[in-house]
């Protein structure tokens, strides 16, 4: 076998304003990556066509091919590359947009580097999680490990829920979330630590999405959303989830 | 009382009024009429009594019993009348009535001398001298002593009274008379009639204001698009009368509210795009400035200058010096950076939320919750400052403060007011963080106990860009500049919410936040 030589992530950069290109491709350089920077959209799929790439950094206003029109094709090409959209719309329905089309993660300009590099290198760790966890539920299809709290059943191999005997639901995000309550059950997390665990942020500003996400939990799960019984507050502290066993 | 109701009133009340003239008009006449018949009939009569019986006086001077059989027989002739025999000075010489007249009884002369010399008069009304209460009708005749002479002097008259109906003294009695009562029915139908009528005109030619005013109330109800196109205006038939010029007159002004809204929405509209362009223009060299700086700051941190042992020192000493400054220098023009870059996406939200099309993604959340996450999220910011910030636990009993918002926005707010509470609370000030419900509004209440807002602040803070003159508070965050508390505003306002503000120099100040509770 090859030597275990960890090769650095290669990551593409489509901005069209030199400035911000250039000083991208300098701090992820010096963090340790591969960069290849290019104009536009166009540029940046031909780029990708000939040198795959890790992840992929996309302005979402370029000329030519904008981020959304990349982000497009590259998910009907079939691929699962990460991609961080860049974004000068702050607006909501931009956001939402972004991340049905196959976008992983964005942030708006201006943003700070740290916060940059913090999100690619979340994206490249869930990327790389979740290419272990398919070569994982590959290998151990046989015998799926099976997380149990009271009647709620978790597959995580198969993202499979089961509660109180009938099967639920949840996007990607919620199981997620769900998960990483289920195998801690009775543990307390604060919003910011279910952001970094789950979403993988470590910057503030993007609570809301967690109320967002235990809101949408407690409205499949629970039988009065208004009185949690599963997903439980610890005023002033955080969400756990009740260990029933 | 309505336009309509006046005029049927008026209406009305003319009829009854020309109704009664009528009456009595007629009544007046009626009673005329019957006189003057009664009048030329006793006329005839006497002069054809007379032309037969030309020695009536000398009668009276042989037989008076003679005369008066006569008399009597006459008046069977001509019912309800009674027939006398006067001197030149009206007394009665002889009756054909049965009464006894006192002897020497004088009737008034003057009818009877107007009766004479007035052979045209419509008639006289005399004395009656079994009723002296009331006039009656009177006929004369003079007669002469028989005589063969053309200028035989008159010695005495042929006095008849004609008993023509009354009007009864009762005025009730009066209108139940043979006459009146059926005009009356005829004048009650009349005015009925015409006010039916005058109803229904004024209906009809009212029909348009009518419709007008629904549309004005509809219009301001609903507003000028929505209400313009529902008020119906075009249902307002078109004519040439006052009406009509008011409802084109109402139409211009109509159209004129509409062309000045439409230029109103059209600079509003400029405006957020203007303020949206620029916000989103200013962002990448913002971004670019506070990447170089952070590449910058960066290198500094990694720098082995500052960590290198020292060997020269008097040297390196000038030269750390001279790095500290340029140390200092990046983390200042890093700081105002962030700072302008902060303030250009406030503003460029704050013309998003402007945005009519702007929607909600609304969902229901414990706002007691909410405010317990909030205070996590600030918890080492204001360890950090000294500041006790708490979320104040709702009791037992209390209705948990529920409400529909969208979380992100909503969040945004109290963070916000959060966050200008902590900018301006000294060490040891608290800022207490409370949710409940009251009167289907779920409150949330952020008080502090800072150094208070100036009375003459108070109005304003929640307008863009007022920041009171007082506040020496650095720029920093939303509030920094003005924008935090009128996003706070705004995001109320899209919740159909409010946000008040109570504050007592050198005590503190409370900030609630309204917004209507969740249905349970």
């Amino acid at each position: 076998m090859a030597t275990p030589v960890t090769t650095p992530a290669r990551i593409l950069v489509a901005e069209d304003q030199a400035d911000i290109r250039d000083l991208l491709a300098m701090n992820l350089r010096s963090a340790g990556y591969e960069v290849d920077a290019v104009d536009d959209g166009a540029q940046a799929l031909a780029r990708h066509a000939e040198r795959p790439a890790d992840l992929l950094i996309l302005d979402l206003m370029m000329p030519r091919m904008d981020g959304l029109e990349v982000c497009k094709a590259l998910r009907q090409q079939g691929s699962a590359t990460p991609i961080l959209m860049l974004t000068a719309k702050s607006t909501e329905l931009d956001r939402v947009l972004g991340l049905e089309l196959g976008a992983d993660d964005y942030l708006t300009k201006p943003f700070s580097l740290a916060e940059l590099l913090a999100r690619v290198k979340a994206l490249l760790r869930r990327a790389s999680l979740l290419a272990a966890a398919q070569a994982n539920a590959n290998a151990q299809l046989q015998q799926p490990k099976v997380i149990r709290n009271g009647e709620l059943e978790i597959l995580p191999a198969k993202r499979q829920v089961t509660w109180r005997g009938k099967a639920i639901d949840f996007t990607a995000l919620e199981f997620d979330l769900l998960l990483h309550f289920a195998s801690h059950p009775g543990h307390v997390f604060s919003r910011s630590q279910l952001l970094n665990a789950v979403w993988g942020y470590t910057h503030d500003g993007y609570e809301h999405t967690v109320t967002t996400h235990i809101n949408r939990l407690r409205n499949k799960l629970e039988a009065d959303p208004m009185r949690p019984e599963l997903i439980l507050t610890a005023r002033g502290a955080g969400y756990k989830m009740r260990d029933i066993s | 009382m309505t336009v309509r109701l006046k005029l049927a009133l008026t209406v009305f009340a003319t009829g009854i009024v020309t109704a009664l003239l009528v009456l009595v008009t007629v009544v007046y006449a009626f009673q005329r009429f019957e006189h003057e018949t009664a009048y030329r009939r006793g006329s005839a009569f006497l002069s054809r009594a007379a032309a037969a019986y030309d020695n009536l006086f000398e009668m009276h001077e042989r037989q008076p019993d003679e005369l008066r059989a006569w008399l009597r027989n006459m008046v069977l002739f001509e019912p309800d009348t009674q027939l006398y025999l006067l001197d030149l000075k009206g007394t009665v010489l002889a009756s054909s009535g049965t009464a006894r007249l006192p002897s020497g009884f004088r009737v008034a002369i003057e009818p009877v001398l107007k009766a004479v010399g007035q052979p045209d008069a419509a008639y006289v009304m005399g004395d009656d001298p079994e009723r002296m209460d009331a006039d009656a009708v009177v006929a004369v005749q003079p007669v002469r002593r028989v005589m063969i002479r053309p200028d035989a002097p008159v010695v005495g008259y042929l006095y008849l009274v004609l008993h023509t109906e009354q009007l009864p003294a009762d005025r009730w009695a009066a209108l139940r008379m043979s006459v009146t009562r059926p005009a009356l029915w005829l004048v009650g139908a009349v005015v009925t009639f015409t006010t039916a009528l005058a109803l229904l005109i004024i209906v009809s030619v009212t029909r348009p204001l009518r419709r007008l005013t629904d549309a004005v109330a509809t219009i301001s109800q609903r507003g000028l698009d929505e209400g313009a196109a529902q008020a119906g205006l075009a249902a307002i038939e078109k004519s040439n009368d006052e009406f009509g010029q008011l409802k084109s007159a109402f139409d211009m002004m109509l159209e004129t509210l509409r062309s000045q809204w439409r230029e109103l929405r059209r600079l509003d509209h400029f405006r957020r795009e203007g303020v949206s362009n620029l916000s989103h223009d200013l962002r990448s060299p913002l971004t670019a400035t506070v990447a170089c700086l952070e590449t910058l700051e960066a290198r500094w941190a990694r720098s082995p200058v500052r960590t290198e042992p020292v060997d020269a020192p008097s040297a390196s000493s000038l030269r750390t010096g001279a790095q500290d400054d340029d140390r200092r220098l990046i983390e200042i023009a890093l700081r105002n950076t962030r700072n302008a870059a902060r303030l250009v996406q406030s503003l460029g939200d704050l013309a998003k939320l402007d945005e009519p099309e702007f929607s909600l993604r609304s969902e229901v959340v414990d706002a007691g919750e909410l405010i317990g996450d909030i205070c996590v999220r600030f918890a080492d910011r204001a360890a950090r400052q000294g500041v006790a910030l708490r979320a104040v636990e709702p009791g037992r009993g209390a209705v948990p403060p529920f409400a529909k918002v969208d979380v992100e926005l909503f969040e945004r707010a109290v963070a916000n007011l959060v966050d200008n509470a902590l900018k301006f609370c000294p060490a040891g000030a608290q800022v207490t963080l409370a949710a409940s419900v009251e009167a289907s509004q779920v409150q949330v209440r952020v008080a502090d106990t800072g150094p208070g807002i100036a009375p003459a602040d108070l109005p304003h803070l929640f307008d863009r860009f007022y920041q009171s003159r007082q506040s020496v508070a650095p720029a920093t965050g939303e509030g920094g500049k003005g924008l935090g508390l009128a996003i706070v505003k705004r995001i109320a306002e899209l919740h159909g919410g409010t946000v008040a503000v109570t504050s007592t120099l050198g005590q503190g100040t409370e900030v609630v936040l309204s917004v209507p509770a969740a249905a349970p």
